[in-house]
């Protein structure tokens, strides 16, 4: 009965008319984002942070929020016909929506990554309500030492699940934890590692962090190979054949299972459940030969374990407050900026905002469904944009995000400085996505760890004596060394 | 591409190896428990152990953990990214001084055209649209605070 007057309350707050336009400038700038080669939905989320600065909270995290969401949709336009990812989980369906495209069939590609992620937004989005509550009321018995093992779960999922050498990915990730450490200490409040640098007080902003690595990293590594080429075809003919709906149907629906539960493990990233979805249906089609050529479910089921994931993941976030992506990361960032800490005591505190923003993931959908799939040969137009043009665009809002966010001219040197770091990482292949969300989680993780270790009078036995975080911890062990076992059993194997 | 691990290797020690000097400038106890040097120094000493193995893997393991590609930036990729880089450098010491609309009308009007945009007429509108038209509906409707400069402007 609860549960049905949050989601009464949800719906009330969404389909106000102010935020249903929140919900519609979102899912545009979205797509938008997801569109344009060269800004991922992590640094174009944080960019449009300063949109929502004099908006109220709900409305502003509603907009944020289908930002999110809307990249999602678009990356998939830039994939199929230009063969690159408008965003990073949109990789897989370059494989057969560029194919589709070439033999002239690039509208009922566009048309099933469309419906499927409806389809899949919508059924994690419903999911979500059904599972937040209680999990919301479960993590509310949480103490820190549970806080704690739970910030390593999370670290090491996105640590053990990037890049090619664990080791990196590690580093990466305490590279992250070093900079948290740059500001005030959050027990004591004393200053820590500032230089003496005035705005070192607040330590080291993650959004300019972010659009350092996300977005002038990206641009920079871009202009290695600046022109794109557009595939010349006529986007007609958006709904598939009678056959390809057969096969799309059951995409979809495993796609959808498939990011849903991928995305209720914090740290697993968009990029997996895309790639698990594409591996799986290749495994149980009849014609796996055929994936890499153009075949339609090598789309659909992609593309729907994409938003699938995108609002699966949101449940981490809400009910744990953990963020399991670097896009996350900014989302939550985004809530504090707002005055809101996302965790289960949103829902006590602030249920109008928790349910106005599940709800608008419903009302999101909807808009983005009817977004791209009439307008999807006006967003293949702005593939059109000269690089020239277009990355100064985007470096204008870079520099007019992070200078917004503080007034301060040393917060856009910062992402000048991480834009530069975020080229270099990407060229020697060391994994960013840990290093945002250890800084985001690191004061989190500090403050649970010492102040697990102030009640057990400095007995590091709490974390592993108490139940859940015992259990954690054990995950958190398995993940990291998982790696290693695995070479050893691949080494077993060939002698 | 070993090269640039072993350098990153080799940044990343000598990074932690600074935080934990710098972290003895912080109490490691006080009287309710782990002070604000207690987190850095062993993050600071898992850096530098995990950075010293991943060194020694790079150097010494018979299946390297890089990959085969270059670190370094093709010619047409450097020269860019050496403009940009200028570019955003000249604009952020600026932008206090002349203000947002001054500095990014030069940022917006001089790139492209360094990138090799060289209409004129387009850099020209395509800079006051995004200096003098972001400043308007940022300023004046969203209601971000932006510098003005010396100028006002």
């Amino acid at each position: 009965m609860e549960a049905l007057q949050c989601w009464i309350q949800g719906f009330s707050v969404a389909t106000l008319p102010i935020n249903l336009l929140y919900a519609f400038i979102g899912c545009v700038l979205g797509t938008l984002i997801g569109v344009l080669p060269g800004l991922g939905p992590a640094a174009g989320t944080a960019i449009l942070i300063p949109i929502t600065f004099n908006l109220d909270p709900i409305g502003a995290i509603i907009m944020l929020a289908a930002i999110y969401y809307g990249a999602m949709y678009g990356g998939t336009i830039t994939s199929v016909l230009v063969n690159v990812p408008g965003e990073a989980a949109s990789v897989i369906t370059c494989l057969d929506g560029y194919q589709m495209a070439k033999k002239g069939r690039a509208g009922p590609a566009l048309g099933i990554a469309a419906i499927g992620s409806f389809i899949g937004g919508t059924f994690a989005t419903f999911a979500l309500m059904v599972v937040s509550l209680p999990l919301a009321d479960f993590a509310l018995k949480f103490g820190p030492p549970e806080v704690f093992a739970l910030l390593v779960v999370g670290l090491s999922l996105v640590t053990g699940l990037s890049g090619r050498s664990i080791l990196a990915a590690l580093l990466m990730t305490l590279f992250g934890l070093m900079l948290a450490m740059i500001g005030m200490d959050p027990v004591r409040g004393a200053p820590r590692f500032t230089l003496g640098i005035p705005p070192l007080y607040d330590g080291v902003g993650f959004v300019p962090v972010v659009m350092g690595l996300f977005g002038v990293g990206e641009i920079l590594l871009s202009m290695e190979s600046p022109v794109v080429e557009v595939i010349k075809t006529k986007i007609s003919d958006l709904f598939p054949k009678k056959e390809e709906w057969r096969v799309s149907a059951a995409a979809i629906g495993r796609g959808t299972l498939i990011g849903f539960f991928l995305g209720l493990i914090p740290g697993v990233g968009a990029i997996i459940p895309t790639f698990v979805a594409y591996v799986v249906e290749k495994k149980v089609s009849k014609h796996p030969e055929k994936f890499g050529t153009g075949v339609i479910e090598g789309v659909a089921s992609p593309e729907t374990a994409n938003n699938s994931y995108a609002n699966g993941a949101m449940i981490p976030l809400l009910t744990l407050g953990i963020p399991g992506s670097p896009t996350l990361a900014v989302l939550m960032g985004a809530f504090i900026i707002h005055g809101l800490t996302p965790g289960p005591f949103l829902f006590k505190e602030r249920p109008d905002v928790v349910w106005g923003l599940i709800a608008s993931f419903y009302l999101g959908n909807i808009i983005l469904l009817i977004l791209n799939l009439p307008l999807v040969g006006f967003w293949a137009k702005l593939l059109e944009i000269r690089y020239q043009y277009l990355y100064p665009g985007i470096l204008l809002f870079c520099i007019l995000g992070a200078y917004s966010l503080n007034q301060s001219i040393f917060d856009v040197g910062v992402m000048v400085v991480f834009g530069v770091l975020g080229y270099i990482f990407r060229k020697i292949d060391w994994p960013l996505a840990p290093t945002i969300l250890a800084l985001i989680l690191g004061p989190m993780m500090e403050r649970a760890l010492r102040t697990s270790l102030e009640m057990s009078g400095g007995d590091l036995s709490i974390l592993v004596t108490r139940p859940i975080s015992a259990v954690l911890l054990i995950i958190a062990v398995i993940v990291l060394i998982s790696p290693a076992i695995r070479l050893i059993g691949q080494k077993a194997g060939k002698d | 591409m070993k090269k640039a691990w072993q350098i990153a290797c080799i940044v990343s020690i000598i990074t932690g190896i600074i935080m934990l000097v710098s972290s003895f400038a912080y109490p490691y106890k006080d009287r309710l428990g782990p002070g604000p040097g207690f987190f850095p120094f062993w993050l600071s000493l898992i850096v530098i152990v995990l950075s010293l193995a991943l060194f020694l893997q790079t150097t010494f393991s018979k299946a390297p953990p890089y990959g085969s590609g270059s670190p370094l930036p093709n010619q047409i990729g450097a020269k860019s990214i050496l403009i940009i880089l200028i570019a955003m450098a000249i604009c952020t010491g600026l932008i206090e001084f002349l203000g947002f609309r001054i500095s990014l009308f030069l940022f917006l009007f001089f790139l492209p055209f360094f990138l090799g945009a060289r209409s004129l007429v387009i850099n020209l509108i395509f800079a006051l649209i995004g200096s003098f038209g972001v400043f308007h509906v940022f300023y004046y409707w969203l209601k971000v605070p932006l510098p003005m400069g010396i100028l006002g402007l």
